[in-house]
């Protein structure tokens, strides 16, 4: 026999990337037991891989008031969780190569505009006066000047750290293997430490497992449609200051920003693999340096340094699943980002508290939940 | 489309030369691949310009001949930046970014040096023993005018003799180890080593000759200088390799060699998923092989220093061995003499095994930078960043690079990688194969993003 630990909570989050961290950091802030289980690292999988992009424009419409209303939370990070997590709002470009995409991206300002979100369309010629890094294969673009960048990993990890300061627990290295559910209602979780059997007394838990998720919800009969997907980031030797902005083309299919030590991060926008691995073929890499040539010439002279890969958790309609689930009381699911966890962090951890302290979100999760794939 | 081969060979120094010669002998396609711009690895390093060859590049200038001449085809100045799903090379040089598909893979990538950090090891004039002889070997160069040599074992000796015949001064040698004492136990594993014993006596009796002091129990504390080195703080080390406070000396001196051993050169094999196992008196993390030479993925063989570091001769038979097993792998039949091989390799492995046994850098060596030390180069980390981001919770080696960036520059952690393990492992008690190493990611050499988004 293992031997056994147990313990007590009034929330367990599973998942220690950005919104499990975000969760325990809110909930531990306004005085709530929580108790965060991790299998691995915090920040170890996508919250630390992720290309450090915070955008709110390009969202589909029923994501945007979350993206508007995080991008409020992060303008005070930094100072709330006093570590300098890198934030800046340097401005995000989405280009076009093509009459059709500016028209789509025209559209999409429009409605961006009726939302309530700032954004400007730009021709050829104001691009070029904007941002003349930029290659010549671009016609156009639209422009947010309140989004921007930080540091994935010292976010993630500021959180948790944070998080611990209000008093959270935080076990990494810890995976959950059972969710306890006694007449509907969770009871407890069980996890494994590699040494002790833990086993904690919770009415509350958040699964914000990522890809991971689907596999532990399916064990109390609630399936979660959220497919595994292979995301790359190339990164280059460090350069001098060349652009603040985050910037990216679907058409090419690469985006960049960045770092401020000076490194650009280049990743892949469509690079689809419904899979875990983690490997990245030469092709991929290949793709990359092609994208990233043709969007910033003068980059072409720079070295790729190393490319690694994340694993992102997509759902059928790319947005994610938020909130309660009919089947369990006191579960709560927060996975199905779709490669839009890192900006959707910290409101999504703040709207989960609210639900669990306050009874409802601030925000309306209804768009968000899981039986709208059930419905269909 | 990729080249297609039987045999890709990575490495071209004694242990790659001597697995393609004996493959190529008995028939197999091979492509033997190096980074630099002549073949023979460290130890072969031929001269850049036509000076007079050395004995060592005598006999690597004919081993290349008898390689070239038995049908293997050679890449020179060709970097293996990452290897991909069905052993596929991916490969940069003058003519840009291919690919090589193989059969079998023979991993000879060799090793590198092992640096310790100091306060003042980043100035200009500290080296590695490794940069000193290249200039040696490669240029009839010396690093400086007066050169002071510390670490541990007979290498610093020959260097040393090697630079004093080059015309510079050698203002001490410094030995880290009490090895005298020792070598006694170990007279079976030098009996036979005739060639060694000569050269390491040829040395001594060069450096007694021009009054070189040779002192044991000896190591750099610091170094000081404006631009660049203009002298050494040493002292004599306790039992665990500690400098003994208020017993420091200064010594005047334009250049410092450090010594302290080599890392395997394992990335490769890594980035195939090769399992490891920690072996601290082979260098580092090795790959576990079998009694061919086959490492614990199907057709990736491993052989020299970057499956254990055991210098030239061991690299020179295990490449024979591994040549062999690969031939048969591939349905030649080459002639080599297997029993004899084995015999000679056990002899040599004696040897090996006396060389780690006397010669271990000890553990004090590594405690002598401060918090204001730069230990990651590349992206000017200091220790003190390094032991925030451990008591921040860092627990491993890749944690502390992704806190703090150490380990992330051009050199992809082969400076520091090491260094930032043992303060890991300090900090949290655990083991240095616990705290582990930093994943390899591909390329593992920077690559120009033109050459690579170009299609060949």
């Amino acid at each position: 026999m293992k031997p056994l630990r147990k313990m007590e909570a009034q929330v367990v989050v599973i998942g220690g990337g950005i919104v499990g961290c975000a969760s325990a950091y809110y909930l531990a802030r306004r005085g709530i037991k929580v108790i965060l289980l991790e299998k691995d690292i915090i920040s170890g999988q996508a919250s630390g891989r992720n290309g450090g992009g915070v955008r709110q424009q390009c969202r589909d419409r029923r994501e945007r008031p979350l993206a508007i209303a995080s991008v409020k939370l992060w303008e005070h990070l930094s100072s709330e969780l006093d570590v300098d997590i890198e934030y800046r709002q340097g401005g995000n470009i989405r280009l076009a190569t093509n009459e059709e995409r500016m028209e789509a991206l025209r559209r999409e300002g429009d409605e961006e505009l009726e939302d309530g979100l700032n954004v400007e369309v730009w021709n050829r010629d104001e691009l070029r006066r904007r941002a003349p890094y930029l290659g010549d294969v671009f016609i156009g673009a639209k422009y947010c000047a309140t989004d921007g960048t930080a540091n994935p990993i010292l976010t993630t990890r500021a959180l948790a750290w944070a998080a611990q300061r209000y008093g959270a627990h935080i076990y990494t290295h810890t995976p959950v293997h059972t969710i306890h559910v006694s007449d509907g209602r969770v009871v407890a979780v069980g996890a494994y430490d590699g040494s002790d059997e833990i086993w904690i007394e919770t009415p509350w838990v958040i699964n914000a497992a990522g890809p991971w998720a689907p596999s532990l919800s399916q064990t109390i009969g609630v399936p979660v449609p959220v497919e595994p997907s292979r995301s790359v980031i190339a990164i280059t030797q460090r350069r001098a200051p060349l652009f603040r902005e985050f910037i990216s083309s679907h058409d090419l299919g690469v985006y960049a920003r960045q770092a401020r030590a000076g490194q650009v991060h280049v990743g892949g926008t469509n690079i689809p693999a419904h899979t875990f691995e983690q490997d990245v073929p030469a092709p991929v890499i290949e793709h990359l340096a092609r994208g990233i040539a043709q969007m910033v010439p003068a980059l072409k002279n720079a070295n790729f340094l190393r490319v690694w890969a994340g694993t992102l958790e997509m759902t059928p309609d790319k947005i994610p699943i938020l909130g309660p689930v009919d089947q369990v009381q006191g579960y709560l699911l927060a996975t199905g980002f779709s490669g839009h966890g890192f900006c959707l962090g910290p409101i999504a951890g703040k709207l989960l508290s609210e639900l669990i302290v306050d009874g409802e979100p601030s925000l309306s999760l209804h768009a968000f939940r899981l039986a709208r794939f059930s419905s269909i | 489309m990729s080249e297609q081969v039987e045999l890709a060979i990575v490495g071209a120094g004694p242990g790659g030369l001597s697995a393609a010669l004996v493959a190529a002998q008995a028939g197999v396609q091979v492509l033997l691949i190096d980074h630099y711009r002549q073949v023979g690895g460290q130890y072969f390093r031929q001269p850049l310009s036509s000076l007079p060859l050395t004995t060592a590049q005598r006999q690597g200038a004919a081993l290349r001949q008898q390689v070239l001449e038995a049908g293997a085809k050679i890449y020179t100045d060709t970097v293996v930046w990452g290897i991909f799903q069905d052993r596929v090379l991916g490969l940069y040089s003058p003519k840009g970014i291919t690919y090589v598909q193989a059969q079998v893979i023979i991993l000879a990538t060799g090793a590198y040096d092992r640096p310790i950090a100091f306060p003042g090891w980043t100035l200009p004039g500290v080296m590695t023993t490794g940069a000193v002889q290249t200039l040696l070997k490669e240029q009839r160069l010396v690093p400086g005018q007066r050169v002071l040599l510390t670490g541990t074992g007979p290498l610093q000796l020959v260097l040393a003799a090697e630079l004093v015949r080059a015309g510079a001064k050698v203002v001490a040698v410094l030995e880290a180890n009490r090895f005298l004492g020792r070598v006694f136990r170990y007279t079976d594993a030098l009996w036979g080593q005739w060639g060694r014993l000569g050269e390491a006596s040829r040395s001594w009796l060069t450096l007694q000759l021009q009054r070189v002091p040779y002192r044991m129990g000896w190591g750099i504390v610091s170094v000081e200088g404006a631009r660049q080195v203009e002298r050494a703080t040493i002292a004599p080390l306790d039992a665990q390799g500690h400098p003994i406070a208020g017993r420091e000396e200064k010594l005047e001196c334009d250049t410092v060699a450090l010594g302290y051993g080599f890392i395997p050169f394992n990335t490769l094999a890594r980035l195939l998923g090769v399992q490891h196992v920690w072996r601290p008196e082979l260098g580092g993390e090795v790959p576990i092989r079998d009694a061919h030479l086959q490492t614990t993925v199907p057709q990736v063989y491993a052989v020299g220093d970057c499956a254990g570091i055991g210098g030239a001769r061991l690299a020179q038979l295990e490449g024979q061995v591994a040549g062999y097993a690969t031939a048969i792998h591939l349905g030649y039949r080459p002639t080599t003499d297997l029993a004899a091989l084995n015999k000679a390799l056990e002899h040599e492995r004696r040897f090996q095994k006396m060389y780690h046994a006397l010669f271990t850098p000890p553990p004090g060596v590594y405690a002598l930078s401060h918090d204001d030390t730069v230990i990651c180069r590349c992206e000017e980390i200091t220790q003190g960043e390094i032991r925030r981001a451990i008591a921040s919770g860092a627990h491993t080696t890749n944690e502390v690079k992704l806190l703090t960036r150490a380990g992330m520059g051009n050199c992809q952690g082969r400076m520091c990688a090491h260094l930032i393990a043992r303060w890991v492992a300090h900090e949290t008690g655990r083991s240095l194969e616990q705290v582990g190493g930093l994943p390899p990611r591909p390329p593992l050499f920077p690559v120009p993003v033109a050459d690579l988004g170009r299609k060949v």
